[in-house]
């Protein structure tokens, strides 16, 4: 059931995989979480430019993160994926997803900019606004709505509904 | 045309006017039924395009995250509306995520395999859009409206017709059977007119009968009037006449002169109370009221009736304590009575008993003590037929000569003419009460009338002018007179008596009331103007105005007079 799923959320953007992972799972649902989030419009991208998926650390999407981006705009901008490894560029992203040993670092160097964080709790870091778990063999994700509107960021109740658990 | 006929017309067009106007309101109703329907339909479709665009929304995330229990679970919010029938949700392939369908069914896989809709049901899709991209479809079957909406509905029809022809049916029932009413209503006018005119004539008939028949009445009773008094009256004239014949001859003795004079006398006697109790019938008599008490006048004329009626009689009087006296004219009183006796007498030939009794009657109508005299014999009594006649002039029981038919008729008149009335109470075989019952007056109501009468003596000669049209009765006048030793002058009339009276002077008048022109109460009351000193004495037969409204103090002497009554009326006037 969840490979048929993941086949079939991934037919467009990833026609090669025909096994699906987890990692393909989060990787088609990384895009897709832009267009459930509103941003203070400061940390937005000026008028024309794309808008910017960052993966900070360690990168275990690779180019199926790509394919994902390339399937989906936000209100017809195109998302650019970029890799970094510190959090210096952090101004220009606005979902970071954040990974690796040095993850922590990372947290606590994004702070309390307007950034919506990722994390994956298979790395065992911290926690990000958006925190994927694997639950009854789906990927899942909890939301810290807490931690977002202290960013000034809103999360659509839509995806709020969707998620395993939401931190008030 | 009538008018009736014309109000029906009118209507006879009316039922297909109405039954036009019901197949109008009966369209009208259909009209309104289709265009509900469809309005209905077309906003069932919008709310149903709205559900399921709201449903498309809620599970935009979920499908956007292949999330299937979520999509249920949104899903699941619509089984509350029992009127869904069903609802999928299908990804972006086509591929069913979630759904249900209210009969439990399972869902097919695909939106390609999804069976069509029935006729009852409305069938929308919604897309899933996410950021402008298609992700996916929602479609909801819903049923178009309860089978018991759809039979209200009907059932709205059918009353809808069924008012309508009953509005029809109805309007014309009641206007049939107007028209037949009116119909009736017509024919019955029609009946009831000719029975109108019918009763008129009928009417007319009888009322022309009826006045034939008074006509004939009173022809009758002129001729038993006529007859009556041309009877008593020769009888009269016959003696009157053959003694004034034997007056005539020669060498008559002296003593023989003198018996049929005095049958003259006694026959002119007769003659003025025939004349009299006539006009005492006709109410023209003056009467000359007296306090009277009817028990004094009784006991007074005691020796009277004795004599009257005879040894086989026996009277008997029972005299009640009267609180009053009664006004009446004595003389006519007393001739009432002895007429009332005189019948009764009559009524018992083989003897009896004649009971005389006065009682207290109560208040009349102005609330006058009332007095009655009572008069019963114990004679043969009186038909019902007689009893209805008893008053009428000349109408006798008795054999011709015996009686003059006025007695009773005298009774009547006197007793209406003093405000009082007679009742008569009489069976054949147990005798008659005839009772008299007569107002009473004042104590001190009226004077104390009987002065004494002057005694008559000697009259100095006196200068008389005489004023009578009648030239026999002005000469009879004269010559009494002037047998008397007075000076008399002449005059026929009223106007000329004034023309010499105020020439020549005169010690008193004695005129006639009734003369064409002036008559004597005119000329007394102007005489009394211009010599108030020059008395004037009345003297008529009957008449109407001093009945009426009396002489105005005048001494009034009556037709036909005698010589002796002549003097002292003129004496009294003279002296006054």
């Amino acid at each position: 059931m969840r490979a048929a799923a993941a086949a079939a959320l991934l037919v467009a953007a990833q026609p090669a995989f025909a096994q699906p992972t987890d990692t393909a799972v989060k990787a088609a649902f990384l895009p897709r979480f832009a267009k459930y989030v509103t941003w203070p419009p400061a940390a937005m991208p000026r008028a024309g430019d794309a808008f910017n998926l960052c993966v900070i650390g360690g990168d275990p999407f690779g180019t199926m993160l790509d394919g994902a981006a390339r399937s989906q705009s936000i209100d017809g901008r195109p998302i650019t994926v970029r890799r970094m490894g510190t959090a210096a560029s952090i101004d220009s992203c606005q979902i970071a997803f954040v990974d690796g040993s040095r993850s922590g670092q990372i947290i606590a160097a994004i702070g309390r900019k307007p950034v919506l964080t990722v994390t994956d709790a298979r790395s065992g870091g911290p926690r990000g606004i958006i925190h994927f778990v694997v639950d009854g063999g789906r990927v899942r994700f909890f939301i810290d709505q807490s931690s977002a509107s202290q960013r000034g960021i809103a999360i659509s109740s839509r995806l709020l509904a969707l998620a395993l658990g939401v931190r008030q | 045309m009538t008018p009736v006929e014309r109000v029906t017309s009118g209507w006879r067009s009316a039922p297909i006017a109405i039954f036009g106007l019901a197949l109008l309101i009966l369209l009208a109703g259909v009209g309104v039924i289709i265009q509900n329907e469809w309005t209905y339909d077309h906003a069932r479709v919008e709310q149903t395009q709205a559900l399921s665009d709201i449903l498309a929304a809620t599970t935009a995330a979920a499908v956007d995250f292949d999330d299937p229990a979520a999509a249920q679970q949104a899903v699941d919010g619509f089984r509350m509306n029992k009127q869904v029938r069903r609802i999928a949700v299908y990804r972006r392939d086509g591929r069913v995520m979630a759904g249900y369908k209210r009969d439990g069914t399972p869902l097919r896989p695909t939106l390609a395999t999804m069976r069509p809709p029935g006729a009852n049901v409305i069938r929308v899709k919604s897309p899933i859009v996410q950021a402008g991209q298609r992700i996916g479809t929602v479609t909801l079957d819903i049923d178009r409206e309860a089978p018991f909406r759809r039979l209200s509905r009907y059932f709205v029809l059918a009353g809808l017709f069924v008012l309508a022809a009953l509005v029809v049916a109805s309007i014309g029932l009641a206007q049939a059977q107007l028209r037949r009413a009116n119909r009736e209503l017509g024919s019955r006018a029609e009946a009831l007119a000719q029975a109108n005119v019918l009763l008129e004539e009928q009417m007319e008939e009888r009322a022309k009968a009826e006045d034939q028949l008074r006509q004939s009445q009173k022809m009758q009773a002129l001729g038993q009037l006529t007859g009556g008094i041309a009877h008593d009256f020769n009888n009269q004239l016959t003696v009157i006449q053959g003694s004034a014949d034997i007056l005539t001859r020669p060498e008559l003795p002296d003593e023989k002169r003198i018996r049929f004079a005095q049958a003259i006398v006694q026959s002119a006697t007769n003659a003025a109370s025939l004349t009299s109790q006539l006009l005492a019938f006709a109410r023209r008599q003056p009467l000359k009221p007296e306090r009277i008490d009817l028990n004094d006048l009784i006991r007074e004329m005691r020796d009277l009736l004795d004599r009257t009626m005879g040894e086989r009689i026996r009277i008997v009087t029972d005299l009640y304590k009267l609180p009053c006296r009664v006004e009446a004219d004595r003389a006519q009183l007393q001739s009432a009575i002895l007429n009332i006796a005189s019948n009764a007498r009559d009524a018992m030939k083989d003897g009896g008993t004649l009971t005389i009794r006065t009682r207290d009657a109560g208040e009349g109508q102005d609330g006058k003590p009332l007095v009655a005299l009572a008069i019963e014999d114990t004679g043969e009594g009186m038909s019902p037929e007689v009893l209805d006649r008893i008053f009428e002039p000349f109408f006798t029981t008795k054999r011709t000569g015996k009686g003059t038919g006025l007695g009773l008729s005298q009774v009547y008149g006197f007793a209406t003419q003093s405000g009082g009335e007679v009742e008569v109470d009489s069976k054949p075989g147990e005798g008659s009460t005839i009772t008299l019952v007569l107002p009473c007056i004042d104590a001190d109501a009226l004077a104390e009338a009987e002065a004494p009468e002057p005694e008559a003596s000697d009259q100095p000669p006196a200068r008389i002018l005489v004023v009578e049209d009648n030239e026999d009765v002005g000469a009879f006048a004269e010559t009494l007179l002037s047998e008397l030793g007075h000076q008399v002058t002449r005059a026929s009339s009223g106007e000329e008596a004034l023309d010499i009276a105020r020439r020549t002077e005169f010690d008193v008048v004695l005129s006639d009331v009734v003369m064409p022109g002036m008559g004597g109460l005119k000329l007394a009351e102007v005489l009394g103007r211009e010599q108030p000193e020059l008395p004037v004495v009345l003297a008529t037969g009957y008449s109407q105005e001093i009945v009426e409204s009396g002489s105005g103090g005048r001494p009034v002497i009556l037709k036909p007079y005698r010589l002796a009554t002549l003097s002292e009326a003129l004496a009294g006037a003279m002296r006054r």
